[in-house]
């Protein structure tokens, strides 16, 4: 417990110390990212070796303190959060001069490191409200980092973000006020025991998370957000920050909806998620933008993790849970790759078209390697996690024939994205122009932008340990 | 360590690991290139020589890694695995030499060779794959490893191609993954066994086994090139001469061929395909493309794309064979396995020989080419009478087996389909031969002097010689211990074998 605790104070820390001492923020921030990799992976050690724990922060007893638990699915969320930072650190610390990063982007992404891993380790309604509210702030200062042109798009984002958390609030409000907990497990054995109707306030909250975490119909605020950001920083959006809302859902339904209201809630789920893979994958598809194109990408890509989940309550498999998690994981690895990968093509390449792509496997052969390879695992071809995910998705749904309406649907959905990909690399081996003889691009951020693509990829061959964790 | 279970990743690791090697290479290293190219190859070829010998003395080399829950990743060697490897590692060392003559001079070598020893890699992986869900994997991967080679020119025509390739193979990936996720969540997937490991289920289950079945075919004959799923193949001409070889003789095509032997045999086995009357839809499949490709061969004017439309149909003859499920017919499919990919690769080079030299590209255009390149048209006419089945190649070998399989099995309509393949055979490449040696020399498009002492440069050269001279021997030699014919016969004694 003391490393996870560990990991999600360091980042704090470093926003303070960062904020202080700004000329050596990127460096600090970069550094900090990598111990709270290591103390990720410490935590994950511990939890492995000697089971869950869980602690009560400043000591009050159970029901007034804040509960942190750190089980395996936590501390696996918690790993993925600091090593999606300390990638896209890295490649910010290789790069941020180049590409006009300024330097608040240290301090903001720490923040929103800090607030995440705390999200993941909370069983806490209230808790959960105050970390989200502080990771919807930092996006949304993120997004501004890219100056003028981010306005709208910020200014949209942050106006939702805060007509979700007032929906949240409500929703908690309405669940405090009649059984006086906040704390999850309390509250599921009180809503056990004293089986009120508690729809309403289940269905507040459900909306608001799934409006901060873009699902659809409620993603309308992620496209522009996330294409008008800096790349770093669309990299943290669509990797970790969306995810952050899906977790509690996931963690709000399976402990506090009565079996009954799971199964309504599982159509809401499985419907929505359908529209979004199909519907997200054909935006995809039409948009002349590249960075549109990934965003859309994430719409639809979350459309696995709703369906995952209202298969979960519907079904009651854990098998849902695992795929559900290992979506989570590979989307984020994926998406990091994908973006950093597109960010920095454009940045060389100079246009935000894909037509600026044409080409791009011969001037930037490594770049558009790793969207080619974090393609494939969006796609879900073996041996990448989202094959894993997919695979865990489609096994039980063959032995339930009431849901075989499904598959065509993830078909579909298989398919688009992959049209949407492979639109982009079939532009990239269009003969080049010949490039300017001085055109030569670093090679270390593209390397940093393909590394998050290689784990991805090999993600299959850890699946067995992957698995046992998530199992529960 | 034991070594006999390492043997398959070796092999497999000696073509991906130039590969990836030569990837990192700068365009203008063409001795460490070349090097790095042909070490892999020779390497694998003993790494091969190795296991042949081992496995026909009865080893066992099984790989297996821990994968997804139900089913390991596994790489076996046994007795069909090595009919596949043997081809591809014998026709890899041609046509890398073949793919240096040609390539010479051109831009993005080595993102060429890189790409060229992936999909070995792929080719070989898949057929060292103990399972499905290894055998999936590597079907995917090779997708994506010919995917840059299919549009290795970048022109408009050759990306269209290429998006055509991809939305046919990939689609088709889809669909096999699919009906191995089925049969997955039925018995996970075990490594594959004579006989097939299905017959349990055929009580409870037989609607979703033939449901599987339907969608693994579907799957895999996508790459066969099986009558509606075969528009990609005579698109993907528009790549370079030797990706063309590569994929019409081992790589794309046999790839699915090999899948549906493996399916058959393997995974359903004759049994529980007789119980579930799947054959006679495949014997039909099978014959109607083969009749088709050769009808459309015969229409083509472009020589390539005859040559294309002839791997259609060709190609169906491994699936015929298997599908009739007798051991006659079943020794003329792998056999045929074999030839196809030795006639056709020597076939594809001799064309590629004719439009590099000559700017030769539409059949009306070869008028007395035999005196300016009396070699290139040689392995060309004796490849050509192999896939017509003339007597002294290796094509008579595998036609002679089919056919006695057919009678053997009881499906004497097949007959009728072989001798009407045949006499369509000879009909589109009779014509081509006797422009090559019979008509005076015409305008030739574009005449160039590649060598002093040869007809055309010697590294173009030398392959087809090679080949068409495995076509006569495979051909003569066929009774003895070292022909693919006896391995055929080792192969369909191992798996009619069981009980």
């Amino acid at each position: 417990m003391n490393f996870a605790l560990a990991a999600v104070l360091l980042p704090l820390l470093a926003a303070v110390l960062a904020l202080c001492w700004r000329r050596q923020a990127a460096r600090l921030v970069w550094l900090s990212t990598l111990f709270s990799l290591l103390l990720a992976l410490a935590a994950l050690w511990q939890v492995v070796t000697f089971g869950p724990a869980s602690m009560q922060l400043g000591g009050w007893q159970t029901g007034l303190a804040i509960r942190w638990q750190l089980n395996e699915l936590s501390a696996l969320l918690l790993l993925m959060t600091a090593l999606i930072h300390s990638l896209v650190a890295s490649y910010s610390l290789s790069q941020w001069r180049d590409a006009g990063l300024s330097a608040d982007f240290w301090p903001l992404s720490a923040l929103l490191q800090s607030a995440l891993s705390s999200l993941f380790l909370s069983v806490d309604l209230f808790n959960w409200y105050v970390t989200l509210e502080l990771l919807g702030l930092a996006a949304v200062a993120l997004v501004l980092l890219s100056g003028k042109k981010a306005l709208q798009a910020a200014m949209r984002y942050l106006l939702l973000s805060l007509a979700a958390s007032l929906c949240y609030l409500l929703g908690v409000a309405l669940l405090y006020g009649h059984y006086g907990w906040l704390d999850v497990p309390q509250l599921a054995v009180a809503i056990s025991e004293e089986p009120v109707d508690h729809r309403l306030a289940l269905w507040l909250i459900t909306a608001g998370l799934m409006l901060k975490a873009a699902l659809w119909p409620l993603h309308v605020w992620l496209p522009a957000a996330h294409a008008a950001a800096p790349a770093p920083v669309s990299a943290l959006l669509s990797a970790l920050v969306v995810k952050g809302p899906l977790f509690m859902l996931y963690m709000i339904w399976s402990q506090l909806a009565g079996p009954e209201l799971a199964v309504t809630g599982s159509w809401l789920f499985l419907l929505t998620g359908s529209m979004a893979l199909v519907v997200g994958g054909w935006s995809a598809l039409r948009t002349p933008y590249a960075k549109v194109m990934v965003a859309y990408s994430t719409v639809a890509q979350l459309g696995y993790g709703l369906l995952a989940l209202g298969l979960m309550l519907h079904l009651t498999d854990p098998a849902f849970t695992q795929a559900l998690f290992i979506f989570v994981l590979a989307h984020a690895l994926a998406k990091t790759s994908t973006f950093l990968a597109v960010g920095e093509m454009q940045l060389r390449l100079g246009g935000k078209r894909l037509s600026t792509f044409r080409g791009a496997s011969q001037t930037m052969p490594l770049a558009m390697f790793a969207v080619a390879v974090a393609g494939g695992s969006l796609i879900g071809l073996p041996p990448s996690g989202g094959f894993v995910a997919k695979w865990q998705l489609l096994l039980p749904l063959w032995q339930h024939s009431q849901l075989w309406w499904l598959l065509p649907v993830i078909l579909a959905g298989t398919l688009l994205s992959a049209a949407y990909i492979f639109r982009l690399v079939v532009l990239a081996f269009n003969r080049a122009k010949p490039v300017r003889p001085d055109f030569a691009p670093a090679l270390l951020p593209q390397w940093l932008a393909l590394l998050p693509a290689l784990l991805v990829w090999m993600l299959a061959f850890a699946s067995g340990s992957l698995l046992s964790w998530l199992g529960g | 360590m034991d070594w006999n279970s390492w043997l398959p990743v070796f092999i497999v690791l000696s073509s991906l690991l130039p590969g990836l090697l030569i990837f990192s290479l700068a365009e203008h290293r063409f001795a460490l290139r070349t090097t790095l190219n042909l070490g892999g190859v020779l390497v694998k070829l003993l790494l091969v020589a190795w296991m042949w010998q081992g496995v026909k003395a009865g080893e066992d080399y099984y790989f297996e890694l821990p994968f997804l829950p139900g089913g390991s990743f596994i790489l076996h060697g046994d007795a069909l695995s090595l009919q596949f490897v043997l081809l591809s590692s014998v026709l890899w060392l041609v046509t890398t030499l073949y793919a240096i003559g040609y390539l010479e001079g051109s831009p993005l070598r080595s993102r060429f060779f890189g790409y060229f020893s992936l999909c070995v890699s792929a080719t070989v992986g898949l057929a060292l794959s103990g399972n499905l869900i290894s055998f999936v994997l590597f079907y995917e991967l090779l997708t994506l490893a010919t995917f840059p080679l299919v549009v290795h020119r970048g022109t408009v025509e050759s990306l269209r191609a290429g998006r055509r390739y991809l939305a046919y193979t990939i689609s088709g990936g889809v669909v096999l993954m699919l009906g191995a996720a089925l049969l997955h969540s039925l018995t996970g997937s075990p490594v594959f066994m004579p006989g097939g490991y299905l017959s349990p289920l055929l009580a409870e289950h037989s609607g979703l086994l033939m449901l599987a079945f339907v969608l693994l075919i579907t799957g895999l004959g996508v790459k066969a090139a099986l009558l509606p799923l075969h528009g990609w193949l005579p698109e993907a001409m528009v790549a370079p001469a030797p990706v063309s070889a590569l994929l019409h003789a081992v790589a794309v095509v046999k790839a699915g061929a090999f899948g549906i032997v493996r399916v058959v045999y393997d995974v359903f086995g004759v049994d529980v395909m007789q119980q579930l009357d799947l054959t006679w839809p495949l014997v039909m499949l099978a014959s109607a493309t083969i009749l088709y490709g050769s009808w459309r061969a015969l229409q083509q004017q472009d020589l390539k794309r005859r040559l294309a439309y002839s791997t259609v149909s060709q190609v169906s003859y491994v699936t015929l064979g298997v599908a009739m499920l007798g051991p006659v017919a079943a020794v003329g499919g792998l056999v045929h396995l074999v030839h196809q990919g030795v006639m056709k690769i020597t076939l594809f080079f001799c064309a590629g020989n004719f439009a590099e030299t000559l700017g030769i590209h539409k059949i009306r255009e070869l008028n007395g080419v035999g005196r300016r390149m009396p070699l290139s048209s040689i392995a060309f006419t004796l490849g050509a009478c192999g896939m017509i089945g003339l007597p002294a190649t290796a094509g008579m070998i595998s036609k002679w087996y089919l056919a006695s399989g057919a009678l053997d099995a009881g499906y004497p309509l097949v007959l009728l389909v072989l001798l009407t393949s045949s006499a369509l055979n000879a009909m589109y490449f009779l014509p081509v031969i006797y422009r090559i040696w019979c008509l005076p020399a015409g305008d030739w498009p574009a005449p160039k002097q590649l060598s002093r002492r040869f007809e055309t440069h010697w590294m173009l050269l030398l392959p087809p010689v090679i080949t068409a001279v495995l076509i006569v021997l495979m051909g003569l030699l066929a009774g003895t211990d070292l022909s693919p014919l006896s391995w055929s016969k080792l192969i369909v004694e191992r798996e009619f074998s069981y009980d």
